[in-house]
C-alpha cells in the first residue's frame, strides 16, 4: 500500500513537470549515518541514523495562486528496515484583495525571536531529528493548517488554525532513550518494548483544534509582536490518572516580543504566560503549573565571518510551593525559576565553503547541558559533506537534557543537491 | 625684498591651497557622479544575476538570483531585494537590505524551509556577499562622502578617456586603506578600481568587463572582482535588466520577503 502511494506521488510529480513551463523542480539526495557513543544506552540499536533521503521540491505559480510541494522519501535502517515517505509541505498560497494573504495545506510554521529556543512559537518541533544530526530544517515538523494574514498600515495580523493537534516529535526509546517517571529512570526499547513512547493525541474534535494568532508592528528599528495561542502543551507533560499514560493537557499562551538592530548587532526580547487551563490553581500534581517565561538574546558579528550570540531564558513557575510538596522523594525537583543559557558560534572559512558551528544549551538550575557541534564542507555547489556530534550531560536523570545523557552520538552526512 | 618674498610665499600658498581644494572638489564631484551612475541608475531597477566564484585552483561555483532595487532618495537610502534560485541549498531563499546612506544598513533573511524571518547583524559591511569576492558594500555601494577623494590625472584605459581618482577612508576602515578608481569621462562609470590594504599592497581589483546601454542608461552588465592576494575571482553577469519598472516600497517588507513578488521575480 505504502509503495503504491509512493509510486503514485512520484508519477504525479514527474507527470506535472514537462507540460508546464513555470514548474520548478529541485531537491537533494542525502545519506546520514550516525551512532551512539554510550554503550550503556538502553536502546535497541547502536545506530542513531542510517538513512538515505530523497527530497523532491516542486513549485508552480500562476497569476492568481502558487503551489509548493516538498516530499521526502526515506530508506531508514537504523532500528528496523523501513521505507517511508512524508509530505513535508504541500500548500496553496493566494492573495485576496490588497491586504489578505492565505496559505492552506501542509506547512512549516515559525515565529518568535529565539534561536533554537521557543516561547510563543507553539508549532510542532521534531526533536528526534534534531538530536541525531538531520538538517536544521527538520527541527520543524509540518502541520496541516490554514494561515491567514492581513496587512495594514497599523501592522500585520496573522491567524493560524490547525484543525488536528500536531504534537512535538520526541524520542521514542527506540534509537534515543528518555526518562520515564514511572520507573523512575532512563529507559528505551532495548530493555523492553513497553518503553516505546507514543502517547495518544487529543481527540480529533473541532474544539481540539489549535489557534495561534500574532499582531506585528514595526516601531523604528524594532519589530514588536503580540501573540496568543489556544491548544495543548506540545509535549505530553500531563498524566492521565485513569489509564496511567502521559497525555497533552490544555494550554493557552499569551506573549509579546521585540527584536531589532542595535549596538552593532541584533537584540531580542520575548516573554510569555503559559496558562495551564486544566490546573488553574496549581493544585493537580498530574498536570503542570502555569508559568511565566522570559528570554533575552543578542547576536553580533565579532570578526569577519565570525558570528556569536547568547541567550538567557528564565521560566518562573507560578504555584511552586504546592508543586514542590507533591514531588516524590529521591528525584530532582526543579527550582522555582529555571534558567537556560545558550550560545551559538559560527565561523565561515574558505569563501564560505567551510562552516564550523557550535551551539550549547546550559541550565545552571537544572544542572544539565546539550552541545551541538558540526563542520560542514561544501565540496562543490552540489556536494556537501558534514560531520557533527550531539553531546548531552546532566547531573539528574529527570531534567530536560539530563534525561538524554546516554544519547551522545556522532554522525556524518553527505548531500547531493540538484 | 623681505616683504616681497613674504608676499610671494603667501601668494604661492594661496595658489597651492586653492588649486588643491579645486581638484579635491572636482574629485569629489566626479566620485559623486560615478556613484549615482553606477548605484542609482534610474529610480528603480531589476535584473537576473549570475555569479561565478572561481577559486585559486580554478574551481567554479555559481549563484543565480533575481535582484530588485528601489531608490528612496537619489544618492541616499535604497532598498534591495534578492531572490535566490541556485544553488539548490539556497533556492527560494530571500534576502532584503534597507540601505541607510552613511549609517548602518538593516538586513533580513527568510529561510522558506523553516518559515524563518531573521534580521541579520549588519555591522560588518566588509564581509563577503554569499561567499564571493564582492563585499556587501561593493553590492550596495559605499557612500562617496565616507572617503576623501584626490584627483590624480586624466588617462586612457582600453581606448577610453578616464579620470584617475585616489580615495582614502575618512575613518579607518577594514575594507581598504586606499582605492584608485578609473572613471569613464563620458558616462562616469567606474571601469576599474584597485583596492589597497593598509600595508599599501594591492588586494583586490574591480573591472567593468562589459558595458551596454539599457533604456538609454549606460550599465555595467558584466563585472568582476579579483582577489589578488587569495587568487580568487568573482564574475557577475547581469541579464534581463530593466529600469523604472515602478517597484513600490511595500515590496521591501516582511510580507514580500515571505512571498516573493511574482510580477518581478519569476
Amino acid at each position: 500500500m505504502k509503495k503504491i502511494a509512493l509510486l503514485s506521488i512520484g508519477l504525479l510529480l514527474t507527470a506535472a513537470v514537462p507540460s508546464q513551463s513555470e514548474v520548478n523542480i529541485d531537491g537533494f539526495l542525502q545519506g546520514l549515518y550516525g551512532g551512539r557513543l554510550d554503550e550503556t544506552n538502553p536502546t535497541s540499536t547502536e545506530q542513531t541514523a542510517s538513512e538515505t533521503r530523497f527530497q523532491l521540491r516542486a513549485e508552480h505559480y500562476g497569476d492568481k495562486a502558487e503551489f509548493f510541494g516538498r516530499v521526502d522519501f526515506v530508506w531508514d535502517g537504523a532500528d528496523s528496515v523501513d521505507y517511508k515517505w512524508e509530505l513535508r509541505e504541500g500548500f496553496l498560497k493566494f492573495r485576496v484583495g490588497s491586504g489578505f494573504d492565505f496559505k492552506v495545506g501542509r506547512q512549516v510554521l515559525t515565529w518568535g525571536t529565539g534561536d533554537l529556543i521557543f516561547i510563543n512559537d507553539v508549532f510542532a518541533k521534531d526533536y528526534r531529528s534534531f538530536f541525531i544530526g538531520r538538517d536544521d530544517q527538520y527541527l520543524k515538523a509540518p502541520q496541516n493548517a490554514l494561515r491567514a494574514e492581513y496587512y495594514h498600515n497599523i501592522g500585520s495580523f496573522s491567524l493560524i488554525w490547525t484543525p488536528r493537534f500536531e504534537a512535538n516529535r520526541l524520542p521514542t526509546g527506540r534509537r534515543l532513550s528518555y526518562y520515564n517517571p514511572m520507573v523512575p529512570g532512563i529507559v528505551g526499547t532495548g530493555i523492553d518494548d513497553m518503553y516505546y513512547f507514543d502517547p495518544p493525541l487529543p481527540e480529533s474534535k473541532f474544539e481540539n483544534g489549535e489557534v495561534a494568532t500574532r499582531f506585528q508592528r514595526q516601531i523604528g528599528n524594532f519589530n514588536s509582536a503580540l501573540y496568543f495561542y489556544k491548544g495543548f502543551y506540545k509535549n505530553p507533560v500531563g498524566m492521565d490518572l485513569v489509564n496511567m499514560t502521559a497525555y497533552y493537557p490544555k494550554l493557552n499562551v499569551y506573549g509579546a516580543s521585540i527584536r531589532g538592530a542595535i549596538w552593532g548587532g541584533v537584540l531580542w526580547l520575548e516573554g510569555g504566560y503559559f496558562d495551564s487551563r486544566e490546573d488553574q490553581c496549581g493544585e493537580k500534581p498530574n498536570i503542570p503549573n502555569s508559568s511565566v517565561t522570559g528570554m533575552i538574546g543578542f547576536e553580533r558579528q565579532v570578526a569577519t565571518n565570525l558570528t556569536i550570540n547568547g541567550q538567557w531564558q528564565a521560566d518562573y513557575m507560578l504555584d511552586y510551593d504546592y508543586f514542590a510538596a507533591q514531588q516524590m522523594p529521591g528525584v530532582f525537583v526543579r527550582d522555582e525559576v529555571r534558567h537556560l543559557l545558550t550560545s551559538r558560534v559560527t565561523k565561515k572559512l574558505k569563501m564560505e565553503t567551510v562552516t564550523l558551528s557550535g551551539f550549547v544549551f546550559y541550565s545552571p538550575s537544572d544542572e544539565d547541558m546539550y552541545l551541538r557541534l558540526s563542520t560542514e564542507y561544501k565540496y562543490t555547489d552540489e556536494v556537501t559533506l558534514m560531520a557533527g556530534a550531539n553531546i548531552f550531560d546532566g547531573k539528574h536523570e529527570n531534567t530536560d537534557f539530563g534525561q538524554f545523557a546516554k544519547n551522545d552520538n556522532v554522525y556524518i552526512k553527505l548531500t547531493y543537491g540538484f | 625684498m623681505r616683504k616681497a618674498s613674504i608676499y610671494l610665499v603667501l601668494a604661492l600658498m594661496a595658489v597651492v591651497a586653492s588649486s588643491a581644494s579645486a581638484s579635491e572638489q572636482d574629485a569629489n564631484e566626479i566620485m559623486k557622479k560615478s556613484h549615482l551612475a553606477y548605484y542609482y541608475a534610474g529610480d528603480d531597477g531589476m535584473a537576473d544575476v549570475t555569479m561565478t566564484l572561481i577559486d585559486k585552483k580554478g574551481k567554479e561555483r555559481n549563484r543565480e538570483f533575481a535582484m530588485l532595487r528601489l531608490d528612496l532618495e537619489e544618492g541616499g537610502n535604497q532598498d534591495y531585494y534578492t531572490y535566490f534560485r541556485k544553488p539548490s541549498d539556497v533556492s527560494r531563499l530571500t534576502f532584503m537590505v534597507h540601505k541607510t546612506a552613511g549609517g548602518n544598513d538593516q538586513r533580513w533573511i527568510y529561510v522558506p524551509a523553516v518559515d524563518l524571518v531573521k534580521p541579520i547583524s549588519a555591522d560588518d559591511k566588509n564581509s563577503s556577499f554569499v561567499g564571493s569576492d564582492f563585499s556587501y558594500e561593493d553590492v550596495s555601494g559605499r557612500h562617496w562622502n565616507e572617503d576623501k577623494h584626490t584627483f590624480v590625472r586624466e588617462d586612457q584605459l582600453d581606448g577610453k578617456s578616464v579620470f584617475v581618482i585616489e580615495s582614502a577612508p575618512k575613518v579607518e576602515y577594514q575594507g581598504f586603506a586606499k582605492k584608485v578608481s578609473y572613471i569613464d569621462q563620458s558616462n562616469y562609470l567606474p571601469l576599474k578600481e584597485e583596492y589597497y590594504d593598509n600595508k599599501g599592497e594591492l588586494a583586490r581589483v574591480f573591472t567593468a568587463e562589459k558595458i551596454d546601454t539599457i533604456s538609454g542608461i549606460p550599465t555595467v552588465t558584466i563585472r568582476s572582482m579579483e582577489n589578488v592576494k587569495k587568487g580568487s575571482k568573482t564574475i557577475v553577469d547581469f541579464s534581463k535588466i530593466s529600469y523604472n519598472v515602478g517597484i513600490t516600497d511595500d515590496v521591501f517588507t516582511e510580507r514580500y520577503l515571505k512571498t516573493p513578488p511574482r510580477e518581478y521575480v519569476k
